[in-house]
């Protein structure tokens, strides 16, 4: 059984169809990019993984549950699903221990105790561990990124979704996020980014999804996608992004 | 006295809230020019004149209308004239409104984004003119929605002009009350006149508002 | 004019004004604390899936924003009484008090709330957290940062408002006024006194607002 499993979704906003079929197993351990234009649909497709959207045919399950929008069961996945966001979404009036222990001590029941020591721990693991009592408003873009996987990884997810995390972030601030991104793919995170950092999608990546108008338009190991796209569309991707 | 029904209560009421009305428009009118006046020499850019014009904001929303409203009444009849509570509370009220609406009006002004003034100094156009040319008539779209919102205030402000004696809304429901001994429904009443005169207004300033959002 | 200021014949009566002002100040925290709490509570329900609560609270909002608060306080005061609850004057001006400031709080901090970012809503849900525990915690604290200023200003204009509270004879500064311009017959001296009194009042307000703003969200202090 697949870790996330995603058969034949659709997604309608009204009359929009933006999710045309889509299927999709990715098994734990894997890293997979989705890439593609904006408006094809990739970030609906993420979001429809831990139920921020929801779907209107097909299913997806995840780590064994099926993936609802009752509320109960979006809770309990966020303990299989973790999420980094473009823009960081920390909360700004909390400081970065605390950003990072609110979840797991209000959803995983965490001690106090136990919460700063997974806190500490994560801290360490993207390289921040000196910034546990600053606020997020202090610390650079990069910085601020690197707090909410940490904050993420805290959840002790199965897979972290990452949607466009390095879009927001200045040129020379996508270097260290990439790096943490790294240390986690050959930790064996399961990791699914909507990303348009392609050299990352190629050398890190074992998958590529290309998605066009809604749908699976090619997908591969991500150095043959890259070397040798199937289709005219990612053909014409590939020259206009890289 | 015991002949008082439901219906003579209300039109009572009612006649009585003419003058409510009445005191509110001449307050939001009277508010609206002296505080048009303060509002220029806010903008006018001359020190002496922009701390005159906080110093005067400042005192009327530091204080109670109320205590606005005695002042008024008593400070006048201390130069020998014989001031009607109509006079007083229409005096007061002008004073308080033009308050107010200086504020509101200086904010406005203010959140003209700063990237207009230098986009137009660039243009080489003076102070007068990237005021009168630029930022007023942004400012003056911005500045509708709050003004009709604050003479929400106004409406109600009048209510106190009762304390000094002057016969609208409240102080004719005071006056039944005495008479009929059914503060409930007379209050009641009251209330209900009140809101109906300010829901709309309410609701207007919020349409206006909405509106602005919409139109960018 | 021809009129000779008597403002040391007010000395006698300092006793009054000190005990009137402690009540109005007695009075204003009351109301600030239980009035925001009630706003809060009040724009709880506004958020909340709760619809026959949601028009309720909607319709105390609307109703208490578009009625003279002295009228609130008379129906509370001489009409309440009628229906089997009886007040004593300070009751039933604080009552008033704190309806009136909870009605224009939990306008307030609706729409602080409001201006909650999705990306927020966002990160508490993937990170498994309930509506509850999503509004306590994430929503809350930043919305009252945001609408801090207008909820101060708000509690200010609730205290300047007590001076009404003279009416139904509760002993707050107002009321000592009344009191000793009906001794002296010096009104415009005594007016003038409480009024800079109520000035004073609202600026020590104002900077007790922002000591408690220094305390309540360090992560303003924090940033540079």
């Amino acid at each position: 059984m697949p870790l996330v499993n995603i058969d034949n979704v659709h997604k309608y906003y009204g009359d929009n169809h933006v999710l045309k079929g889509i299927d999709l197993r990715i098994d734990a351990g894997e890293v997979v990019s989705i890439i593609g234009r904006s408006g094809s649909g990739k970030s609906t497709l993420l979001r429809c993984i831990n139920g921020l959207e929801t779907y209107s045919e097909g299913g997806i399950i995840v780590d064994q549950m099926e993936v609802t929008d009752d509320d109960s069961q979006i809770r309990k996945l966020s303990k299989s699903v973790g999420m980094v966001f473009q823009h960081f979404n920390l909360f700004p009036h909390l400081t970065v221990g605390q950003n990072i222990t609110l979840a797991p001590k209000l959803v995983r029941k965490l001690s106090a105790e136990e919460a700063a020591e997974t806190a500490r721990e994560v801290l360490q693991k993207v390289g921040l561990q000196d910034k546990f009592d600053s606020f997020p408003g202090e610390l650079s873009g990069g910085q601020q990124q690197r707090v909410a996987i940490a904050r993420s990884l805290a959840m002790r997810p199965k897979v972290l979704l990452c949607d466009e995390i390095t879009s927001a972030l200045d040129p020379e601030l996508v270097g260290e996020v990439l790096k943490v991104l790294e240390t986690l793919a050959t930790e064996g995170m399961t990791l699914i980014l909507v990303t348009h950092e392609m050299n990352f999608a190629r050398d890190i990546g074992d998958r590529v999804i290309f998605m066009h108008q809604g749908k699976v338009w090619e997908s591969g190991e991500a150095k043959a996608v890259f070397a040798n796209p199937q289709t005219p569309e990612l053909q014409t991707f590939i020259n206009a992004v890289l | 006295m015991s002949a008082f029904t439901d219906w003579d209560i209300l039109r009572n009421l009612l006649l009585a809230a003419r003058w409510t009305v009445a005191l509110s428009l001449i307050a939001f009118a009277g508010g609206a020019l002296v505080g048009l006046l303060l509002t220029f020499m806010q903008i006018s850019g001359r020190v002496v004149l922009v701390q005159m014009t906080r110093l005067y904001v400042e005192l009327f929303q530091g204080t109670p209308l109320l205590m606005q409203l005695f002042l008024v009444f008593f400070g006048i009849s201390l130069f020998g004239i014989d001031v009607s509570p109509w006079t007083a509370a229409a005096l007061a009220l002008t004073l308080f409104s033009s308050a107010y609406l200086t504020e509101i009006w200086r904010g406005c002004i203010e959140s003209i984004p700063k990237g207009q003034w230098e986009a137009s100094r660039c243009l080489g156009l003076n102070y007068v003119e990237v005021m009168y040319h630029i930022i007023l008539p942004q400012a003056l779209r911005i500045a509708i929605a709050p003004t009709v919102g604050f003479s929400v205030q106004i409406v109600k402000g009048t209510a106190l002009a009762s304390i000094i004696g002057f016969v609208e809304l409240t102080k004719a429901g005071t006056m039944l009350n005495n008479a009929t001994f059914e503060p409930f429904k007379v209050f009641g009443f009251v209330a209900l006149i009140y809101f109906l005169l300010c829901y709309p207004l309410s609701v207007a300033s919020r349409m206006l508002e909405r509106k602005l959002h919409a139109s960018g | 004019m021809d009129y000779n200021f008597q403002f040391s014949e007010l000395w006698p009566y300092t006793n009054l004004i000190v005990d009137g002002l402690l009540w109005t100040i007695a009075l204003t925290l009351i109301t600030t604390i239980l009035g925001c709490l009630l706003g809060t509570l009040g724009a709880a329900a506004r958020a909340g899936r709760n619809k026959l609560l949601k028009h309720l609270v909607g319709a105390y909002v609307e109703l208490i924003r578009n009625t003279p608060f002295i009228v609130q306080l008379f129906f509370i005061f001489f009409g309440l009484p009628s229906i089997g609850i009886k007040l004593t004057a300070w009751e039933a001006g604080l009552l008033a008090m704190v309806i009136n400031l909870g009605a224009y709080s939990t306008e307030i901090i609706r729409a602080g709330i409001e201006a909650t970012p999705k990306g927020q809503l966002e990160a508490a849900r993937t990170l498994g957290l309930s509506r509850v525990q999503t509004f306590i915690r994430v929503v809350l604290p930043p919305a009252l940062q945001t609408i801090y200023p207008a909820l101060t200003s708000q509690c200010i204009i609730v205290m300047l408002g007590s001076a009404v509270l003279s009416q139904i004879s509760v002993q707050e500064l107002t009321f000592a006024a009344n009191f000793i311009q009906s001794r002296n017959f010096l009104s415009f001296e005594v007016y003038l006194v409480v009024a800079l009194l109520y000035l004073a009042l609202a600026v020590l307000m104002r900077q007790l607002f922002k000591v408690v703003h220094y305390y309540a969200f360090p992560n303003l202090r924090a940033r540079k």
